[in-house]
């Protein structure tokens, strides 16, 4: 019962062609059942591109659109993890990714973080995600999942471990960039991406699972390299950069038992102590509250809390700084 | 074995993965050509190194075939020009077409001598251009751009001249860069050893005409821009203050040699303001 074959589906999505990237979906999804795989994951925005611009509003699909219906009834007898534009009942479009299973939309993750910075444009296109779960699945475990930069912020993958994931998920459009020649496999992006799983993996003792896509959006291109990461922090599977296809791996999910027995992080992590601390630092951020750990005169920059928040904060009390 | 003089120096931060950078490449031609409903491509060879490494790159990602040349000296071009231009075409196997633009540009400064050669050349440029569009059409092929980042950055390119492309392969690599990719790739060393020239008048180099070298030039322009550092902290690493200023004001004032003109806002949506889609989506492509 603990044996799980899973399959990336390392694809190239076309720029803003649904149909045609919904009817490549099930034909890879028809694939990867034939060749026993439980588990099929897509990366971010696979059904629709990403260098989407004004095009996002065009191909979005509201959860009870008949063309998502028609995918998740594909999906009897496995899971898969695919990725669109969402539409929401108010109008606001998400990065949504969505588990489907047994034929229908088990739960969707609507990307929390939206970079807006550098190459990344997303903000002004999308609305962020607020709502961080773990979600039971048909395989027996948790799963977490996350949309590409979610893990670029360390509370991610904590939370869904926390919250029950054994498997994290995350589903990318990750451009590549930075070829110098000292870079590990030679590309800065990989290089930071292959750290970061490495990391989480061993930290949340849970599976990890890399879809990144391939293929060529404007200037950009996607260097794939997909990746499952064993609960040791050991590479199960490394797919090749920028090779479209869909890779099989085989892992045992009695991997997470085992690791989690040896090296019990997760049953020593205080929570209680990181939700008082994180409620003085939010506390102190909105200036509710003095900066509690700035020494005196230090500099601006060099201290979490904003150096000017008011001596006598608004509905605090007389609680200043002495 | 005998050891031979390296035919380029290599700034060590500036080193790529070229193996990488081919294949990145190589997927960014192919996917370009594709989404527009183009199987073929055509550039400008001059002789020198940026258009030769272009050419090879385009001939590796979609065949020598598919892949038009075009060399298009004026009569005070050099010789040599003319015969690394053949040399590469001869290697590739890709077919290559001479148009000579004397009858266009002395057609045009009716009084030869009146004319600065900064305009004449800048002339010469937008000539190669108007041909390269027009055998675009003859071709039925993409024109492939073949200016580096280095040139881009200083402004040392003629707008709608040699900037003009349908894609540039190479436009984020700098001279060095470009040395180091040609070397892997297998650009005759001749090409790649040679000093970089517009070639707009007889003895011209870049680097006579600019006053300083390509790979001190790379090495400020990359602190400074890709990484991020201060002048002072470009001082520091060894490099002249008077030089690294003029370096700032030259890419400062081709600023707008590197972007789309703006247009003045008055509708409701504005291309490139607030109508914003990708240069390639659902019916772009031609038929």
């Amino acid at each position: 019962m603990q044996a799980l074959r899973i399959a990336l589906a390392q694809i190239a999505p076309r720029l803003g062609a649904l149909d045609d990237n919904l009817e490549r979906h099930r034909a890879l999804i028809g694939e990867a059942r034939a060749a026993g795989a439980g588990l099929v994951v897509f990366p971010e925005l696979g059904l629709t591109g990403y260098q989407l611009q004004d095009l996002a509003a065009e191909v979005a699909m509201r959860l009870d659109d008949p063309r998502l219906a028609a995918l998740a009834a594909d999906t009897e007898g496995l899971s898969a993890i695919v990725s669109f534009v969402e539409e929401a009942a108010d109008h606001r479009l998400f990065i949504a990714a969505a588990l489907l299973e047994d034929g229908a939309v088990r739960h969707v993750h609507r990307k929390l973080f939206l970079p807006t910075y550098g190459l990344f444009d997303e903000r002004r296109f999308f609305a962020a995600g607020d709502v961080l779960r773990a979600t039971p699945s048909r395989l027996g475990v948790g799963l977490g999942i996350a949309v590409c930069e979610d893990f670029w912020h360390l509370g991610v993958p904590a939370l869904l471990a926390l919250d029950g994931a054994q498997v994290l998920v995350n589903v990318s459009s990750s451009p590549g960039r930075d070829l110098a020649a000292t870079n590990e496999v030679g590309l800065g992006t990989a290089t930071s991406w292959r750290t970061l799983m490495r990391t989480y993996a061993q930290l949340t003792t849970s599976f990890v699972v890399f879809c990144n896509r391939v293929g060529v959006d404007e200037s950009i291109s996607f260097w794939g390299g997909s990746e499952v990461i064993a609960p040791t922090g050991a590479a199960a599977f490394s797919a090749p950069l920028y090779d479209e296809g869909l890779f099989s791996v085989d892992v045992s999910l009695a991997d997470v038992r085992r690791e989690r027995i040896a090296l019990p992080l997760l049953r020593d992590e205080r929570l209680e102590l990181q939700a008082r601390e994180l409620g003085r630092i939010v506390a102190e951020r909105a200036g509710l509250a003095p900066d509690s750990t700035a020494a005196d005169g230090a500099g601006p920059g060099l201290d979490v809390a904003p150096g000017d928040a008011p001596g006598r904060p608004i509905g605090f009390g007389s609680a200043g700084r002495s | 074995m005998t050891e031979s003089a390296p035919a380029y120096e290599l700034p060590v931060e500036l080193a790529i993965d070229t193996d990488v950078a081919r294949r990145v490449i190589g997927e960014f031609i192919r996917r370009q050509l594709g989404q527009a409903g183009f199987e073929r491509a055509l550039l400008g060879l001059s002789g020198g190194i940026d258009s030769a490494l272009v050419a090879y790159l385009t001939a590796e990602a979609i065949g020598a075939e598919r892949l038009l040349c075009v060399s298009m000296p004026y009569r005070t071009s050099s010789d040599a020009s003319r015969s690394d231009a053949a040399e590469v075409v001869g290697r590739l196997g890709c077919p290559l077409e001479t148009v000579d633009i004397s009858p266009m540009v002395d057609g045009y400064f009716s009084d030869a001598d009146g004319a600065s050669p900064i305009r004449r050349g800048n002339l010469m440029a937008r000539m190669r251009m108007a041909v390269l569009y027009d055998r675009s059409v003859t071709w039925g092929g993409l024109v492939v751009g073949t200016g580096n980042k280095t040139e881009s950055l200083i402004g040392y390119t003629t707008l709608f001249g040699d900037s003009a492309c349908a894609f540039n392969p190479i436009g984020d690599l700098y001279k060095s860069q470009v040395r180091q990719l040609a070397a892997a790739i297998g650009v005759p060393d001749g090409i790649i050893r040679k000093a970089p020239s517009a070639d707009l008048w007889p003895g011209q180099t870049d680097e006579a005409e600019a006053g300083f070298l390509y790979p001190v030039l790379d090495r400020i322009l990359f602190w400074r821009i890709d990484k991020r550092r201060s002048i002072d902290e470009v001082v520091a690493l060894g490099f002249e203050r008077t030089l690294i200023e003029r370096v700032d004001r030259m890419v400062a004032a081709a600023e707008f040699k590197r972007q789309v003109p703006p247009i003045a806002k008055l509708g409701p949506r504005t291309a490139g303001v607030d109508y914003l889609y990708p240069r390639r989506r659902p019916g772009s492509a031609r038929r």
